[in-house]
């Protein structure tokens, strides 16, 4: 099947790249002097937030779709991609924490992009919440989306309150921009590098993803076919 | 449409005055967890009165469409030639009026136990507590109309309610204290800027969004 | 021939996995009675609710003023009424506030009047303006008569409108849907067997297998075209 096939080269492409990056941010690229080895986790620490947050706007997206055009494989995409993004989004927060102690000494803290993954984290959590305490029913997709789009929309406002709270009273520990000191251009490289593997990661997890939804979806649409079906049969009894 | 959803609360009195009282219990277990008789603090105190009121909000958003639990009569009115949007804004003035009203509430004990004092400040405080208010109450009265509706009921409500709300609640707080501190309404700036984007944004989307989460099936 | 008040093409509603409802043809001109009989859980009250527009079906398509009753306008819902188990009244108002507050919500011009005319009409005008909390479920059935019918709707829905009625309110509620096929509205009521209404002459169906058939005991008028099996 062509679907398949795609998804496996997308799976070879992504192991390609993933090993490409591993290489690069360990043996490749300078550390940063400042910070030392620990900063190597920022290779993979803006990644993973793009990721995350982008996975986040397909849900969002995807919910207007759904909403719109009533199509289950909306709906399916959309959960695909909050389950996806939860993923990467628990991973930041590891990374991010990672990240934090041997820089700061401890293992959280309220820095401004924390606390706005922290947020969409617990949207993440909710949205998850919802459609696992809901039957799988038109009405419930349709919760699904309509969460999705409200969180979406809070989250600019969350970026721009948490900047604010944050530049305010700024937290003990200094938010150290890692990412805008790039002076060697092997950095950037690595960066881009980085950024490439983990969204193929991201598409391809996606897509696994996607695909079982859709299956487990067009199953059901047959299984009714065929309840239809048989109480036709039995009519003509 | 809101003079019945009124009048409906004023028969049911007793239990309105009970989830009344709910919330400015809130307010007093606060000050014993922050020992405000020792710390004289705008800011515990700003922090205390929104966790008051959010609970209140909670309450209040969730009663506003249990109204029409009974007898089912949320069906009698998907029939009616009323549209959704009108049932959003009804549900959405109900719930802030019982908001409004468990603020008023609040700030009056929230003076009495912080050691505060009733002046300007506090009136300032109007504004930034109306703005709150609002915003909180089309959120929650959208998404009670989902969590309503689902197994995890009204747990599930505060979950997705707060962290939502979060933006506005941390420029309520800040404002809030700010207020009661005395400050002038133009250094607040920032922060009543971003809770009436807030506010504008979830209104808007509430009446948008809300036929979507009201139809049967 | 004038356009049918409710046409349906193949109706089809699943819940889960079970088909509870299948190629349902159904159509009704204006000033006709139809009772839909069959057991409980037959799915009698999903095709109400799917003609209600409460409801969206699974296959096919309800129609309704000619609409899809999926998305049916404001101006078509106000001349649809529905009295179904549930009463949709507000327990806390009196009898009156209820028929008061649904008039305004249908825009009658003088929903007093109305709300008094009713009152009587369903024999609740002693009652009027006693908290329907206290009801009891007959005369709630009866207010809830009252509230279906207060807009003069040109469709009536009515989901086994005689159950829990004594005799003299199944008397007051036979003779209102009289009423209504006479002034010219159509009817679709349910109930768990034929029932006996004098003066009119209603179109039997019973709904077996998730299939509406014509009943066996009652040929009629005007009936809608529908499959059965004594044409395979």
């Amino acid at each position: 099947m062509n679907n398949s096939a795609i998804r496996n080269w997308l799976g070879y492409a992504t192991l390609a790249l993933m090993v490409a990056a591993l290489f690069m941010v360990f043996d490749y690229v300078p550390p940063e002097a400042e910070q030392g080895i620990a900063q190597l986790i920022f290779y993979f620490h803006v990644p993973l937030a793009w990721v995350a947050f982008a996975s986040f706007g397909l849900v969002a997206i995807a919910g207007i779709f759904y909403l719109w055009l009533g199509d289950q494989l909306w709906d399916d995409l959309g959960y695909a991609a909050a389950e996806t993004g939860m993923v990467f989004c628990t991973l930041m927060i590891v990374a991010g924490s990672i990240w934090a102690k041997p820089i700061w000494g401890t293992w959280w803290t309220w820095d401004s992009r924390l606390t706005t993954t922290f947020i969409l984290w617990l949207m993440y959590g909710g949205y998850l919440m919802l459609r696992a305490s809901a039957d799988d029913t038109p009405q419930t997709a349709r919760f699904g989306a309509v969460l999705g789009i409200v969180a979406v929309l809070d989250v600019p406002i969350v970026i721009a309150s948490v900047r604010l709270w944050r530049t305010i009273h700024p937290a003990v520990l200094v938010t150290k921009q890692g990412g805008h000191g790039l002076e060697d251009p092997r950095m950037v490289t690595t960066l881009l590098v980085c950024l490439a593997a983990f969204t193929l990661l991201w598409v391809w997890l996606l897509m696994l993803r996607f695909n079982q939804l859709r299956t487990h979806s067009r199953m059901g649409a047959l299984a009714v076919r065929i309840a239809f079906a048989t109480a036709a049969a039995d009519d003509g009894k | 449409m809101l003079r019945k959803d009124l009048r409906l609360e004023l028969r049911s009195g007793e239990s309105t005055l009970a989830l009344l009282a709910l919330s400015m219990l809130v307010l007093v277990v606060l000050v014993f967890a922050l020992d405000a008789a020792r710390v004289r603090s705008v800011d515990a105190a700003a922090g205390a009165l929104w966790v008051a009121m959010v609970f209140a909000g909670m309450l209040g958003a969730n009663r506003a469409l249990l109204a029409e639990r009974d007898n089912g009569a949320i069906r009698g009115l998907l029939l009616s030639p009323l549209d959704p949007a009108t049932l959003y804004a009804a549900k959405l003035a109900a719930a802030f009026i019982f908001m409004a009203v468990a603020e008023v509430g609040a700030v009056i004990l929230m003076v009495l136990f912080f050691n505060l004092d009733f002046d300007g400040s506090t009136v300032r405080l109007a504004p930034i507590l109306i703005l709150g208010a609002i915003g909180f109450s089309a959120l929650a009265t959208l998404l009670s109309a989902i969590t309503g509706r689902t197994r995890g009921g009204d747990m599930l409500l505060p979950i997705l309610a707060v962290p939502i709300f979060v933006p506005a609640l941390i420029a309520g707080v800040k404002a809030s204290a700010a207020a009661l501190a005395g400050a002038p309404f133009a250094t607040m700036g920032d922060w009543l800027k971003i809770m009436i984007a807030f506010d504008v944004l979830f209104v808007t989307a509430g009446y948008l969004l809300f036929e979507y989460v009201i139809g049967q099936d | 021939m004038s356009a049918p008040v409710v046409e349906t093409h193949s109706l089809a509603k699943t819940y889960g996995l079970a088909p509870v409802l299948r190629e349902v043809d159904l159509r009704m001109l204006a000033g006709t009675g139809a009772f839909i009989i069959g057991g409980n859980g037959a799915g009698k009250s999903t095709l109400l609710r799917m003609l209600a527009g409460l409801e969206a079906p699974s296959g096919g398509r309800a129609l309704v003023f000619g609409q899809d009753t999926r998305r049916l306008a404001a101006r078509y819902r106000r001349r649809i009424g529905v009295m179904a188990h549930e009463s949709f009244l507000y327990p806390m108002l009196t009898a009156r506030e209820n028929l008061e507050f649904y008039g305004e919500l249908f825009s009658l011009a003088d929903p007093h009047s109305s709300a008094q005319l009713w009152l009587g009409r369903v024999g609740l005008a002693e009652v009027a303006d006693v908290r329907v909390r206290t009801f009891s479920r007959g005369m709630e059935q009866r207010l809830s008569a009252a509230r279906a019918m207060l807009a003069e709707p040109a469709l009536l829905l009515v989901d086994e409108p005689f159950a829990s009625l004594d005799h003299d309110g199944a008397e007051i509620v036979a003779s209102l849907l009289r009423g209504a096929i006479e002034r010219g509205a159509s009817v679709i009521a349910t109930a768990h067997a034929v029932p006996e209404i004098d003066g009119v002459e209603f179109a039997v169906f019973e709904i077996s297998r998730g299939l509406l058939l014509p009943h066996a005991h009652k040929e009629e008028v005007r009936r809608g075209r529908i499959r059965s099996l004594l044409g395979r």
